[in-house]
């Protein structure tokens, strides 16, 4: 019996991750199989064909191996980071005190939890190596080239997936010891994604292809890649590419490295088996508690800002619980991180080229205040009981939308201000009065947007405490509030309601305020009706 | 007596479930009122319901003479509750969490702080005031989950599974807390349990409740008396519902080997 145990594990991973769809659990499988299908011979084709003279324009470029290489690292590292993120999200010992109870292998439990995942990373792994192979299509590699490159795709994903299994299964043992392991692991999950949006900007900016045009730079950023076992199969890519149907093209030393990727997946599925009797372990390694500092200034000056009094101890309370969680604070630095790159990688518009001192305001409303906001609201706004306590207390629920505006805006503005004056000093030539003007401005607008997103928070609620679902209700409105500015700019453009239009005299700066001052009363008057409207909700829950 | 709890005809429907039908209950002052019944028999929604945390489908309640209708504010002034699944704020500490409480309940600042300080000590907890909640084990947490219910003084206290997660000596520091709560200090309890020791030798009166109505009101002897049972165990399971001792091994009879 005991050989079979690992089959054990890996349904229940099948069934954990499917229980939101138990209905049609029995016909997942023929459906992504149907549905996989159906994207690998139509749509796939039809979707790169768009791009397909520009990718044939690249992949016989000077730039095509260190960019393979660097795709092949991106999903490695996607990969990689989808495995211990979904793990550290949910750090529970709950599960693994069960299983440790049964007698069943360290290394059973770690098989069948990474061929449990298996299924939903196949899903990913032939959507992507299908793209691949209907971009290679037009080039007539023969089948054993289009085999080869799916083969190097899919040892590589695998890979990634099993490493990162197993450094997921040691941190998640690691932290489920700790009274704070849990959060740490959620604030880890977050953070660790920075850099590869990073590498995501610069691809998207283009910055990363023109220094890879350039042969010194690009030599340089080969040397690096070839130290990684992702880019071990991009040289064969590329000569496939360049000799379609040639299968002798490939050198002794691409094949080397193909080897060598081989080698990689073996050793690490190797010593991932040898590690695994210390990835599951609930020996204790610390008791020390985690304690309250007494009130220091900053909390003081919370309370006064609360009004003092009671309000001031809601006040300072719900934000001592908000700036305690590292999983609040990883957020934070999330977005100014993601913020600073739109920037750096000219993302988004006008924020790389500050040549007038409205651009930083308006680059910056557009995405980086509406992503602020959502994200802060979206870590205030938590926990379908602490609602039930609000609404246990007199006038609780009127105490509870308060606290929560208060608190969203004493985290969101000091942030939006921040930024937009480090921004505006881009400018070439500033005064000190548009740099004033900016930041107040801002900071209204982000006292706006904050009020409207938390009116949607509470119109739609998300209070699963699991991390996933939390992210998800993030992310839509987050989506609802960038693409409502955006439908707010082109509506007032339309109907003419542009100060610069009604006072032709009015200069471009002051006519920029004005503009914002009535976007800005649009935004908090909705902002209030959603409120109002998310309050009546909450006030009726059940 | 003074009736300080009433509920007439209090019924509330989630779709064709009735969590709550038609509860007919006069609970007095001063008394400690038990309310009995296995899972899913709708003691916690009738909790809820008389704490104004939820809206009766039909019929309505006084608590100590406001409407749970129209006078919501007045009910949560006078009512402490310590729910079934309370949440409270891992990242405070016990200390900070009463003080949030009692803010909530507009308990002025000195009075508040004096009385988090009081309650903790007599809980045992005044020595990890401030360590925060996360760290704590389910029985402490339970002990200022009640120190929470009592911080803002209130005159009514409804408590669900008070001594659940409590070790014998907290459990029985409970027991007594909630016997001087009645005599000493007047106030008047309404504790949902399971455990029926406790419910015998804590309440005055005791109501059963199945399936979302009252089946059995009164003393308990006069519970038992109703039934012909030999215990208020024997009353409880003659009225609710039980296994019986034939049943209880038929699983094994499938020839299931062990290990």
């Amino acid at each position: 019996m005991s050989g079979h145990k690992w089959f054990v594990i890996a349904r229940n991973e099948y069934r954990i991750s499917t229980s939101k769809m138990r209905a049609m659990r029995p016909y997942f499988p023929y459906l992504a199989l149907a549905l996989l299908a159906v994207y690998v011979a139509f749509i796939a084709p039809m979707v790169v064909g768009i791009f397909m003279d520009d990718f044939l324009a690249f992949i016989i470029s000077v730039a095509a191996i260190p960019m393979v290489q660097i795709i092949l690292f991106m999903f490695f590292f996607f990969f990689l980071l989808t495995s211990i993120g979904d793990t550290l999200r949910e750090v529970r010992t709950e599960r693994l005190e069960a299983i440790l109870a049964a007698p069943i292998r360290p290394s059973d439990m770690l098989l069948g939890e990474f061929l449990g995942k298996m299924p939903f990373y196949a899903i990913a792994i032939t959507v992507i190596a299908g793209s691949f192979v209907a971009l290679l299509n037009p080039l007539g590699l023969d089948m054993i080239q289009n085999a080869m490159i799916i083969v190097i795709f899919i040892i590589t994903s695998l890979s990634a997936v099993w490493i990162g299994t197993v450094i997921a299964s040691i941190l998640r043992t690691r932290l489920a010891k700790a009274v704070h392991g849990r959060d740490v692991g959620r604030a880890l999950s977050v953070v660790i994604a920075l850099p590869g949006i990073a590498m995501i900007y610069a691809i998207i900016s283009g910055d990363l292809q023109d220094e890879l045009v350039d042969p010194a730079t690009s030599g340089t950023v080969r040397a690096v890649l070839n130290l990684l076992p992702s880019s071990w199969g991009a040289e064969i890519f590329s000569a496939f590419a360049h000799n379609p149907g040639n299968i002798g093209v490939v050198g002794l030393e691409a094949m080397t490295r193909f080897g060598g990727l081989l080698a990689f997946f073996l050793a690490a599925l190797l010593l991932g088996t040898k590690a695994v009797n210390r990835a599951y372990s609930l020996e204790p390694i610390t008791f020390t508690a985690p304690k309250a500092d007494p009130d220091g200034p900053f909390y003081k000056a919370v309370r006064c800002l609360g009004g003092g009094g009671s309000s001031g101890i809601l006040l300072a309370s719900t934000f001592k619980d908000y700036g305690r969680r590292l999983e609040n604070i990883s957020w934070l630095v999330y977005t100014v991180a993601v913020i600073a790159f739109m920037g750096f990688f000219n993302i988004g518009g006008e924020s790389g080229t500050y040549i007038w001192p409205g651009a930083p305001l308006k680059a910056l409303s557009l995405l980086a205040i509406p992503m602020l906001s959502g994200f802060v609201v979206g870590t205030v706004s938590r926990g379908k009981e602490i609602v039930l306590l609000y609404r246990k207390s007199p006038s609780g629920m009127n105490k509870f939308m308060i606290t929560r505006l208060t608190q969203s805006c004493l985290v969101a503005v000091p942030v939006a201000a921040l930024v937009i004056a480090s921004s505006t000093l881009f400018v070439p030539q500033f005064t000190t009065a548009q740099l004033i003007a900016n930041t107040v401005w801002a900071s209204l607008r982000t006292v706006a947007i904050v009020a409207f997103v938390l009116g949607l928070a509470t119109l739609i609620p998300t209070f699963s405490d699991e991390s996933r679902t939390r992210i998800f209700g993030i992310i839509i409105n987050m989506q609802i509030v960038m693409f409502a500015t955006m439908g707010l700019e082109v509506c007032l453009s339309e109907l003419g309601l542009r100060f610069t239009r009604i006072f032709p005299h009015v200069d471009k700066f002051t006519g920029l305020l004005l503009d914002y001052m009535l976007v800005t009363a649009i935004w908090l008057l909705l902002g209030m009706i959603l409120l109002t409207l998310g309050r009546r909700k909450l006030d009726r829950i059940e | 007596m003074k009736i300080v709890i009433q509920t007439e005809k209090l019924s509330k429907c989630y779709g064709n479930i009735k969590a709550v039908d038609e509860l007919d209950l006069k609970v007095f002052e001063g008394e400690t009122f038990g309310m009995l019944g296995p899972n899913g028999a709708g003691k916690t929604t009738a909790i809820r319901l008389l704490n104004c945390i939820i809206k009766p489908t039909s019929g309505t309640a006084t608590v100590k003479g406001h409407d749970i209708l129209r006078e919501g504010e007045g009910v949560k002034r006078i009512t402490g509750l310590l729910a079934e699944s309370p949440s409270m704020y891992e990242k405070l500490s016990a200390y900070e969490f009463l003080e949030f409480v009692g803010a909530l309940y507009g308990v002025p600042g000195d009075v508040l702080r004096q009385r988090a300080d009081d309650l903790l000590k007599l809980f045992g907890l005044h020595e990890r005031r401030d360590y925060l909640l996360e760290g704590y084990s389910r029985g402490m947490r339970q002990k200022v989950l009640i120190a929470a219910a009592l911080v803002h003084d209130p005159p009514i206290l409804f408590v669900d599974e008070p001594t659940s997660n409590l070790d014998p000596s907290a459990a029985r520091m409970v027991k007594d807390l909630i016997e001087q709560l009645t005599k000493r200090a007047d106030k008047t309890i309404f504790i949902c349990s399971h455990i029926l020791p406790i419910m015998e030798e804590m309440c005055d009166r005791i109501g059963i409740i199945n399936r979302g109505k009252l089946v059995a009101l009164g003393t308990v002897d006069e519970i038992i008396a109703q039934t012909g049972a030999d215990d208020l165990e024997g009353a409880y399971i003659a009225m609710t519902g039980g296994v019986e001792e034939k049943d209880l091994l038929a699983w094994r009879e499938q020839g299931i080997v062990g290990p």
